[in-house]
């Protein structure tokens, strides 16, 4: 009977999460693309092949981690300063909170034009306050730039979602009682090193869980980089995700685009075992 | 006092940080094409409510996007409701170890970057027919939901005192009535901070309804957003663009300023809990 | 009481709605066309899909769907919609690299059985290529497009017929401080690119490709390439250059920045408005072209398919031939600057006094060069776009760029077996 109750979400849940990657499994070893007319004719592990000498694969698996590892690190710091400052009393703290978590309630695409207007040149607010104070400055060309795009993208991700990494260390924050500090005061710690030797420490599993969750949504990342830069210039902003979209919806080559899929998902998981793996490894050679 | 003042600056700094980026698109949507390219120029013709004009006008209305969003958004929020409340309650009167794996699966499964899942939804679609329909739309919306909120009611439903269900079996109350009378309205302030989170991933969700919704007056705001158009048709079209983003951003900032307890207690809830 | 009233809210909501979306289904007497076009077509087609539907009152209707600006996105929603069965869309406005990849992919009909030979006849050169598929008519062209290099009048007299020349002229211009820059292009990462390169390129003697053969690693392709980069590294395009598809280009000559711009047909009527600082003083032109090559111009028309999944094509044949008729060709042409398609329009006598241009767009169809004719031209292109986006944004070197963009293109033709 209690059974029963669960058996619903069982069905949903194995139907949108586990039927897709069996399906993937099995497209990857076919070749299904608009040169066999949309059929899926198997194909022995070509696509499997074609993904280990695929320099764009990997730039692009490059290009995810990056991302990822900077804007999740950006994060985790800008959330805990601004978890700390939220954690304090004064005047009117609902109403900061509530502007400070805007950035995470609004659509990514919504914000993603948004700062693609900003980082516009020569029109956008940045370029023209560069030429405001120096006339003589080229301009920015922030999103023409390879090597700066990625970060303009960062800028993005951290903006939005900054917000939701604080509120999680929020959180946490309020589930260490204040005797603690109480104590590390009346033993004359400064405030300082009670963020050190108390706050860090008690938070780490929120820490950790902010991390892994945003680890696996950045390394998903696609709406923001599709309309921000559209994966350009030179292909540097390009994620996994968006190859394989591109895969799917503008060469209609699902059987590729799927073993993409997998690839990432493997990489993912890899990634988050070797980074978990060393975590625990520094916690027992610090401790 | 210096530490006051510290703390004030980093507090305005806050605020600057997150919503200069909005309060800029408000300014973009109130300006003509020519200040654009000169905003700090002097210009006679600075002000303009045209690109909101321009934006109502256009066919279908932009409003029409905004209760797509809200529709999609309901019936998600009320689907997933309707399976995870039931599916959370029997979580936790399963077996411990059982409850535990299960737990554990779900928490995985809730940290999938569901943007790969887009190619096999979109064959799902296409075989049973469920493209450009915003009822059928919820259905991938709710399945991708679930995880999150079925780990967040019961963590409601196992803070509740364990005597309280067995007062209520005694009393001769029946499973469904100890549900319908007891257990969903000491819930509820979860199932409400669930119910929101909810409704502002399907509100905001990209890759599956670009590839589910075809038509037009279907559109959820996010697709809208990206697949708007604008003003003088071959320049830049960022007036109108800013002034789709302020449109489409007012509902949410109403929600949240309507919400906000129920959005922080549901996100914090989460990461105590998970 | 609280949930039990917000229940009921729901399913009264949804009761609506459903009923909303049936009714609609439920009352259509006329058969309706759904015709997807990118955004600038869906607002250029208005007066005269109003006109078709007023003559076909009760019979036939066409819905135009307001596409995307972006040619690439609106041929991902064409795709999705495709892709998703039962499409949306009963006619699609389709860009001429498009129609292998839908024709093979099996979504369009053959619309051979309503356009005769005679109908063929009456196109121009330039748009009568691009329609077919593997023996098949699949596409009725609307506008043909072409690249043309646009000038400034009132700075020189004579427009560059050369690399050098351009180069040459620009210099002096910029010297003088009469113009900021000297040329504006298309460089950012985006089919616009692979346009502007296929110009370059043949002007400078080489190929993309031929056959069977691929002409990118060759000496003509890197000189092409050395060419572009010079532009941007002597400060004769801006930097952002690289960051610039049709919009920022015009956007850029429109304000008097630019000597030079590359751009299609319809620019024409957007620097001759009154919001133009250029108005009046620009001239049209083809590409520049080394000295003894035929300069070239990107075909880039634009035409009707008619989806397989339509239920009723003569109607959407119907539609595609009032939209294409030529009393419609010369109101796109007076009212947008569309070029025409068919002969009759470019040999008015009328026409050709009160617009000069029509003349100089005769001269860049008879000139003009295809791009590749594959289903995977998508991703060819894509492999081209991406490695001279590198050599752009000095991310890596010529050859090594050009040496993987052939390398890639090979390998992506070999795979499908079209080697």
């Amino acid at each position: 009977m209690i059974i029963l109750l669960l058996l619903p979400a069982i069905v949903l849940i194995i139907l949108i999460f586990c039927v897709p990657l069996i399906r993937y499994l099995w497209l990857s070893l076919h070749a299904s693309s608009v040169v066999t007319g949309l059929e899926a004719l198997p194909n022995y592990g070509a696509n499997w092949f074609r993904l280990i000498n695929d320099d764009r694969f990997w730039q692009d698996a490059l290009q995810t981690s990056r991302f990822a590892t900077l804007s999740v690190s950006l994060e985790i710091v800008l959330a805990f300063a601004i978890a700390l400052l939220l954690d304090q009393r004064f005047r009117a703290r609902g109403s900061i909170r509530v502007i400070s978590l805007l950035p995470w309630a609004l659509p990514t695409t919504v914000m993603a034009l948004g700062w693609r207007w900003i980082f516009n040149s020569p029109y956008g607010p940045i370029d023209q306050l560069l030429i405001l104070f120096n006339s003589n400055i080229e301009s920015s060309n922030f999103l023409s730039n390879p090597d700066i795009a990625w970060i303009t993208t960062v800028v993005a991700d951290v903006w939005k979602t900054t917000p939701f990494v604080a509120l999680i260390l929020l959180a946490g924050l309020q589930t260490i009682p204040n005797d603690l500090y109480e104590a590390f005061r009346l033993e004359g710690g400064t405030k300082r090193q009670a963020i050190f030797r108390i706050t860090i420490p008690l938070l780490k599993p929120y820490f950790l869980i902010s991390i892994i969750f945003r680890l696996a949504q950045a390394f998903g990342v696609f709406d923001l980089i599709q309309v921000m830069t559209g994966g350009g210039p030179a292909g540097s902003t390009e994620s996994l995700a968006m190859y394989a979209y591109i895969n799917a919806m503008r060469f209609l080559d699902f059987g590729y685009s799927s073993t993409i899929m997998i690839a990432s998902f493997i990489l993912l998981v890899a990634a988050g075992t070797i980074s978990f793996l060393l975590i625990n490894f520094f916690r027992k050679v610090i401790y | 006092m210096t530490e006051l003042n510290r703390r004030n600056t980093t507090i305005l700094l806050l605020i600057l940080w997150s919503i200069t980026p909005l309060i800029w698109q408000l300014y973009t949507s109130f300006c003509s094409p020519e200040a654009l390219i000169s905003p700090f120029e002097n210009i006679a013709k600075r002000w303009t409510l045209d690109n909101y004009r321009q934006v109502f006008q256009a066919d279908p209305p932009f409003w029409r996007y905004l209760v797509n969003s809200s529709l999609v958004g309901i019936y998600t929020t009320f689907i997933t409701l309707l399976i995870s409340i039931p599916a959370a309650y029997s979580l936790v009167k399963l077996p411990r170890r059982i409850a535990n794996v299960s737990k554990l699966v779900l928490t995985s499964v809730a940290l999938f970057p569901y943007v790969l899942l887009f190619l096999a939804l979109l064959e799902f679609a296409r075989s049973l027919n469920l493209g450009n329909n915003l009822l059928a739309l919820s259905i991938p919306y709710s399945g991708l939901s679930l995880p999150l909120a079925i780990l967040l009611i019961s963590s409601a439903i196992k803070d509740l005192p364990a005597d309280l269900e067995e007062a209520a079996k005694i009393d001769g109350l029946n499973l469904w009535q100890r549900f319908r009378w007891i257990l969903v309205p000491l819930i509820a302030p979860a199932c409400a901070s669930t119910a929101i989170i909810v409704f502002l991933f399907s509100w905001n969700e990209y890759p599956i309804a670009l590839t589910w919704i075809s038509k037009d007056e279907l559109l959820t705001l996010p697709v809208a957003i990206a697949r708007l158009a604008g003003s003088s048709v071959y320049s830049v079209p960022y007036g109108a663009y800013a002034a789709a983003t302020v449109i489409g951003s007012i509902p949410l900032i109403i929600i949240m300023i309507i919400f906000q307890k129920q959005i922080v207690s549901g996100l914090t809830q989460g990461a105590v809990k998970g | 009481m609280k949930y039990k009233l917000i229940n009921q809210i729901l399913i009264i909501i949804s009761i609506i709605s459903i009923s909303i979306f049936s009714a609609k289904s439920l009352s259509t007497k006329t058969r309706n066309i759904n015709i997807l076009m990118p955004a600038p077509f869906a607002d250029s087609t208005k007066v005269l899909v109003k006109e078709f539907n007023e003559l076909n009152r009760g019979n036939i209707h066409i819905n135009v769907t307001r596409g995307p600006r972006e040619t690439e996105s609106v041929s991902d929603l064409g795709i999705s919609s495709l892709l998703l069965g039962k499409s949306t869309f009963d006619v699609i406005l389709m860009d001429v690299t498009w129609l292998p990849k839908y024709a093979a992919a099996g979504w369009l009909t053959p619309i051979d059985y309503w356009f005769s030979k005679e109908d063929k006849s009456e196109l121009v050169e330039g748009a009568a290529t691009g329609n077919d598929y593997e023996g098949n008519l699949y596409r009725w062209p609307l506008v043909a497009d072409i690249g043309l290099l646009y000038w400034r009048t009132d700075l020189m007299n004579n427009p560059p017929t050369t690399p050098d020349e351009l180069i040459r002229i620009s210099k002096e211009l910029q010297e003088n401080g009469k113009i900021k820059y000297g040329y504006v292009w298309q460089g950012r990462q985006y089919e616009g690119l692979s346009c502007v390169f296929l110009e370059v390129l043949n002007g400078f003697g080489g190929k993309w490709i031929e056959g069977t053969e691929i002409g990118l690693n060759t000496p003509q392709s890197k000189e092409a390439s050395e060419w572009l980069l010079q532009l941007i590294k002597e400060g004769i395009s801006p930097k952002a250059v690289t960051n610039f598809s049709e919009p920022e280009a015009l956007q850029s000559f429109k304000d008097g920045d630019a000597a030079f711009m590359r751009n299609w047909p319809y620019a024409w009527t957007e620097l001759n408005s009154s919001s133009s600082r250029v108005q009046g003083k620009v001239g049209v032109t083809t590409m520049v072209a080394k000295d003894g090559y035929q300069p070239t111009s990107t075909l880039g028309s634009w035409g009707f398919s008619i989806t397989s999944d339509s239920t009723h094509p003569d109607e959407d044949a119907k539609a595609i031939k009032f939209l294409t008729s030529p009393s419609s060709q010369k109101y796109l042409f007076k009212s947008y600057g569309y070029t025409p398609t068919s002969n009759e329009i470019f040999n008015n006598k009328e026409l050709n006094k009160s617009f000069p241009i029509l003349k100089s767009l005769r001269a860049a169809l008879s000139v003009t060069k295809a791009r590749p004719k594959t289903p995977l031209y998508a991703q060819i292109s894509d492999v081209l776009q991406r490695e001279l986006s590198s050599i752009l944004t000095e991310q890596k070197g010529i050859e090594e760029s050009l040496s993987d963009a052939e390398d890639n293109t090979q390998k992506i033709l070999l795979s499908a077996g079209k080697i």
